[in-house]
C-alpha cells in the first residue's frame, strides 16, 4: 500500500512536469487562438483533476501515518520485519512470560521454603501388628504385639542411619538403631550400631514382615527371636558375575532374647560372638531363581556355660517363582532354613529362677530370668521326678548338637489374597528335652499394601505341651514405607 | 578339591577380563526397555545399554533380583523414569548395588521426567487416595511428544557425565527428535478418530496417552491406584460406563483379565489388552511400533480403523 502511493506521487509530479514542459515545446505551426484555448482548457481540467487526486492520496498517506505511529507505540512486538528484530522479541516474550508465571507461583514458593527446616528430618513410618489368639492351654488373648516406629534418614554423603522402636504390651524397646555406610569403595558396605545380624533368612526380618503370623520354632530357639546384634557388620559384594555377598561381624550376642550375655556387661574378646556368611542367588529363568545362604556364629567362651564355645550354622534355601507379567498377582515360594547348633546346656534346660540364675544374675552375668527352652511359650517345669531332682542339684552341663528346621510354601493367587503351609521341626538345644513339631496352615488377605489380615492354625507338639492353636494377625502400616532388601 | 578350588579362581580372574572387553563404552543401565531404546539412540556406539525390565512387567512391580544388584553395581550411569514409578524396587537395589556414581543426586542417576510437566499431581498426599505417586502420574513413556522430553533428559545427562562426548549426544539427539518428529506428526494423523473416544483402563497407565490423542478417561477399575476394587466400585463404574457410553476397556498386559472381560461384557465396551512397555507384547518390539499398536489396537477396538 505503502510502495503504491509513493508511486502514484511520483507519476503525478512527472506528468505535471511533462505538462509544463510541454507547454514552450509547442508544435512548430502556429494554432489558432480557438484551438489554444480548448487545449488550455483541457489541460487546466486534466491538472485539476490530477491535483485533486493527490489531495485524497495525501489525506490516505496522513491516515495510515497515524495508524502506524499508534501502532509503534502500543506494548506488542512490532511486526516482522527483520530476523534479528523477531529473535530480539521473542527472547523478550519469553523472558515476559516466565517473569510473569514467577511472579504467579513465588507465593507457593515461599510458602514451600517455609518448611524447609523440617524437611531434614527423618521419613517416618509407623507399623501396627495386633494379634488375637486362642490356644488349648492360654486361652484367648487380644495381643498389641508390636507398635513400631520406624525412623530413616542420610547422615551426610557418606552414611545413612535409621531406628526401629517397638512398644509391645508391656515394655518398649530399641529394636535396631544403626549407622550403614553409602559409599565406601570396593563394594563395602560397614554397619555399626544395634541391628539384626545378617545371619539367615527370616532371622532378619521384624515379626510383622514374617510370612506367618509367629516366628519358626527354630529361630525361636535357636536364634532367639530376631538375630537382633548389638556390634559391627562389614559386607562385601564380590566383584564378579555372580551375586555373591560375603559378611563378617562382631557382636556382643546374637538374638533379641539371648540371655546367655548381658548387653551391659563388658566381656573379653572371647566372649564375643563372630559371624561369617555368604549369599547367593541363581536365575534360573525370568520366572525362577533360587537365593542361597550359609551362616555360620561362634562364640568361642560363653561363660555362663563352663566358658565353652557355642557355634550356631544355618542354611537358607529360598526358590521363587514369580511369573514377570504378573508379578504382585501370582507367584509361588519356598523358603527352608536348616539351623544346628552346638553348644554347652545344662541336662533338661536351665530351671527357671534357680539360685544357679539368681546368683548369675547378681554377678552381672545375666540380664533376665532365664527364658524357657521355646521362648515365648510354656515355661520349663520339671514334670518328672527326676527332673525335680536336676533342678535341686547342681547343673550338669552337656555339649549337645541340636539339629532344626523349618519350611514353608506358599502361593499367591491374587494381589489380595495368597496361602501357605508352615512346617518346623526342631530338637531341643537342651540336652534331655524332647524335640517340638508345628504345622501351620494360613491364610493372608490384603486390603491393600499397607493393610494385612492373616489366619492362622497352628498343630503344636512340644514336650509337656500339645495345643492347637488359632491366630489372627492384622496389621497395617501407615506413614513412610520402603519395601527393603533385606526383606525380600 | 584342589579341581574345584583351581576351576573358582579361574572363573574369578577371567570374569573380569570379560568385562574388560566392553569395558571403553559406557555402561548404562535402564529400567525400562523405552529408556534403554532412547538411551541407544542418545548415545550410540558410546553407551552399552541393559535394561532391568523385559517390558512384560507392572513397573510398580519389578521382581527384585539379587542379579539385578549386580547389574547396577557394574553400571556408570542410570537412566530411570522417575517421578517415583520405581519406587517399589529401584532404592532398594541401589542400596544393594554399591555404586556411589548411579545414587541419587550422583551424575549417573539420570531422571528421564527431568522436563516433564507431570499431571495428576495430588494436591493431598493420602493414603486414603491409594498408593498416590507424590510428583505426579508417571507413566510419561506413554506420550510420544513427551519422549523427546526424556531423550533430551537423557542427552543432558549423559554430556553432564561425560562431557567431552556431548557433541555427539546432541547430534545424535537431534537426529532421533526429527525421527520422533516425523512419527508424531503421522501418529496425530492417524489416531485423529480416537478423538473424543471413551475408555476405563485397570490403573492410571494411560492417561499421558489418552491427553496427547484426545481420549477421555471415564475411570479405572482399580478403587485407587493400586489398590483392588471392591464389588461397590465395580458396580458403580459398570453403571457410569453405561451412562457415558465409554467405549474401550484397557486391560494392561500385567494386570488381571478376568475382571477386565467381566466389566467389558456388562458395559458393552471393548476390551483391548494393551502394552505399557517396549516388549510388553511381541508386536511392540520397540518405541515407534509400541506406539503404533497401542493407536491401531485402539483404533481397530472403537470401528475408527481404516477399512
Amino acid at each position: 500500500m505503502k510502495v503504491g502511493l509513493v508511486r502514484h506521487r511520483v507519476m503525478a509530479a512527472m506528468l505535471c512536469a511533462a505538462v509544463m514542459a510541454g507547454a514552450p515545446a509547442a508544435p512548430a505551426e502556429e494554432p489558432s487562438p480557438e484551438q489554444l484555448r480548448r487545449e488550455l482548457e483541457a489541460m487546466k481540467r486534466q491538472l485539476q483533476q490530477l491535483q485533486e487526486q493527490i489531495k485524497k492520496q495525501e489525506t490516505v498517506i496522513n491516515k495510515l501515518s497515524a495508524e502506524h505511529k499508534a501502532a509503534a507505540a502500543a506494548p506488542q512486538p512490532a511486526a516482522p520485519e527483520k530476523a534479528g528484530t523477531t529473535s530480539t522479541d521473542e527472547e523478550r516474550l519469553k523472558k515476559e512470560v516466565t517473569e510473569n508465571i514467577m511472579r504467579r507461583i513465588q507465593p507457593s514458593l515461599t510458602a514451600a521454603n517455609k518448611t524447609f527446616p523440617s524437611q531434614f528430618n527423618p521419613a517416618i513410618g509407623l507399623i501396627v501388628d495386633t494379634v488375637a489368639s486362642y490356644t488349648d492351654k492360654q486361652r484367648g488373648n487380644f495381643e498389641m504385639r508390636s507398635a513400631e516406629v520406624g525412623l530413616s534418614a542420610s547422615v551426610d554423603p557418606f552414611a545413612r542411619a535409621y531406628a526401629i522402636l517397638n512398644g509391645t504390651q508391656d515394655s518398649f524397646e530399641v529394636e535396631e538403631a544403626a549407622i550403614v555406610t553409602t559409599s565406601l569403595p570396593y563394594n563395602l558396605a560397614l554397619q555399626g550400631g544395634r541391628f539384626f545380624a545378617d545371619f539367615g533368612r527370616l532371622s532378619k526380618f521384624h515379626d510383622h514382615d514374617l510370612p506367618f503370623v509367629n516366628r519358626p520354632v527354630v529361630l525361636d530357639e535357636y536364634v532367639d527371636g530376631e538375630s537382633q546384634a548389638d556390634g559391627v557388620q562389614g559386607s562385601w559384594l564380590v566383584p564378579i558375575g555372580q551375586y555373591l555377598t560375603l559378611t563378617a561381624g562382631m557382636y556382643n550376642k546374637i538374638g533379641a532374647d539371648n540371655e546367655r550375655v548381658s548387653n551391659v556387661v563388658s566381656r573379653d574378646l572371647s566372649e564375643f560372638t563372630y559371624l561369617g556368611r555368604a549369599a547367593t542367588f541363581f536365575s534360573l529363568t525370568d520366572a525362577n531363581s533360587i537365593d542361597l545362604g550359609l551362616s555360620l556364629a561362634g562364640t568361642p567362651q560363653v561363660a555362663f556355660e563352663e566358658a565353652e564355645p557355642r557355634y550356631l550354622g544355618g542354611l537358607d534355601l529360598t526358590y521363587r517363582w514369580i511369573p514377570l507379567g504378573a508379578s504382585g498377582y501370582h507367584g509361588f515360594i519356598w523358603g527352608t532354613e536348616v539351623l544346628v547348633n552346638s553348644e554347652n546346656r545344662p541336662v533338661g534346660g536351665f530351671p527357671v529362677d534357680s539360685d544357679v540364675a539368681a546368683e548369675q544374675r547378681l554377678a552381672g552375668e545375666l540380664a533376665a530370668p532365664i527364658a524357657s527352652p521355646v521362648a515365648n511359650r510354656t515355661p520349663y517345669q520339671p514334670t518328672t521326678l527326676e527332673q525335680e531332682q536336676q533342678v535341686a542339684a547342681p547343673l550338669v552341663f552337656q555339649r549337645k548338637n541340636a539339629v532344626g528346621l523349618y519350611s514353608y510354601a506358599e502361593y499367591r493367587f491374587t494381589r489380595q489374597l495368597s496361602a501357605g503351609f508352615l512346617f518346623d521341626w526342631a530338637e531341643s538345644i537342651n540336652p534331655g528335652v524332647g524335640d517340638t513339631f508345628a504345622y501351620s496352615p494360613y491364610l493372608t488377605l490384603w486390603a491393600s499394601e499397607f493393610q494385612r489380615f492373616r489366619l492362622q492354625y497352628t498343630r503344636f507338639e512340644a514336650p509337656g505341651d500339645h495345643e492347637n492353636q488359632f491366630f489372627l494377625q492384622w496389621t497395617v502400616i501407615i506413614g513412610s514405607h520402603v519395601h527393603s532388601f533385606r526383606d525380600r | 578339591m584342589k579341581r574345584m578350588l583351581l576351576t573358582l579362581v579361574t572363573v574369578a580372574i577371567l570374569l573380569p577380563c570379560g568385562w574388560a572387553a566392553g569395558a571403553d563404552k559406557i555402561k548404562v543401565v535402564a529400567t525400562i526397555p523405552d529408556l534403554a531404546e532412547m538411551t541407544r539412540r542418545v548415545g550410540g556406539d558410546l553407551v552399552d545399554v541393559t535394561s532391568l525390565s523385559t517390558g512384560v512387567e507392572n513397573i510398580h512391580y519389578v521382581p527384585m533380583k539379587p542379579s539385578f544388584a549386580v547389574t547396577l553395581n557394574h553400571a556408570d550411569v542410570l537412566v530411570l523414569l522417575g517421578l517415583e514409578a520405581e519406587h517399589g524396587f529401584l532404592p532398594a537395589l541401589l542400596e544393594a548395588a554399591r555404586n556411589p556414581r548411579i545414587l541419587r543426586d550422583a551424575p549417573g542417576y539420570i531422571e528421564a521426567s527431568k522436563y516433564v510437566v507431570p499431571i495428576e499431581v495430588p494436591t493431598r498426599i493420602d493414603r486414603a487416595l491409594g498408593d498416590l505417586h507424590p510428583m505426579g502420574n508417571p507413566h510419561i513413556n506413554l506420550d510420544p511428544v513427551l519422549a523427546k522430553d526424556m531423550a533430551r533428559a537423557i542427552a543432558d545427562g549423559l554430556a553432564a557425565s561425560y562431557p567431552e562426548h556431548e557433541a555427539e549426544f546432541q547430534k545424535n539427539l537431534t537426529t532421533y527428535l526429527a525421527t520422533l518428529d516425523q512419527d508424531i506428526a503421522r501418529w496425530e494423523r492417524e489416531a485423529a478418530p480416537l478423538k473424543g473416544k471413551k475408555f476405563v483402563s485397570y490403573h492410571p497407565d494411560f492417561n499421558y496417552f489418552a491427553e496427547r490423542f484426545g481420549m477421555e478417561m471415564a475411570g479405572t477399575i482399580e478403587i485407587r491406584p493400586g489398590v483392588d476394587p471392591t464389588p461397590s466400585h465395580v458396580t458403580e463404574l459398570e453403571e457410569q460406563m453405561r451412562k457415558e457410553k465409554v467405549d474401550v476397556v484397557i486391560r494392561e498386559v500385567s494386570y488381571p483379565a478376568a475382571l477386565a472381560e467381566t466389566v467389558a461384557q456388562a458395559t458393552g465396551a471393548k476390551l483391548v489388552e494393551l502394552p505399557t512397555m517396549v516388549g510388553g507384547v511381541p508386536e511392540a518390539k520397540d518405541y515407534a511400533s509400541f506406539i503404533e499398536y497401542t493407536i491401531r489396537t485402539l483404533l481397530k477396538a472403537t470401528g475408527s480403523a481404516p477399512g
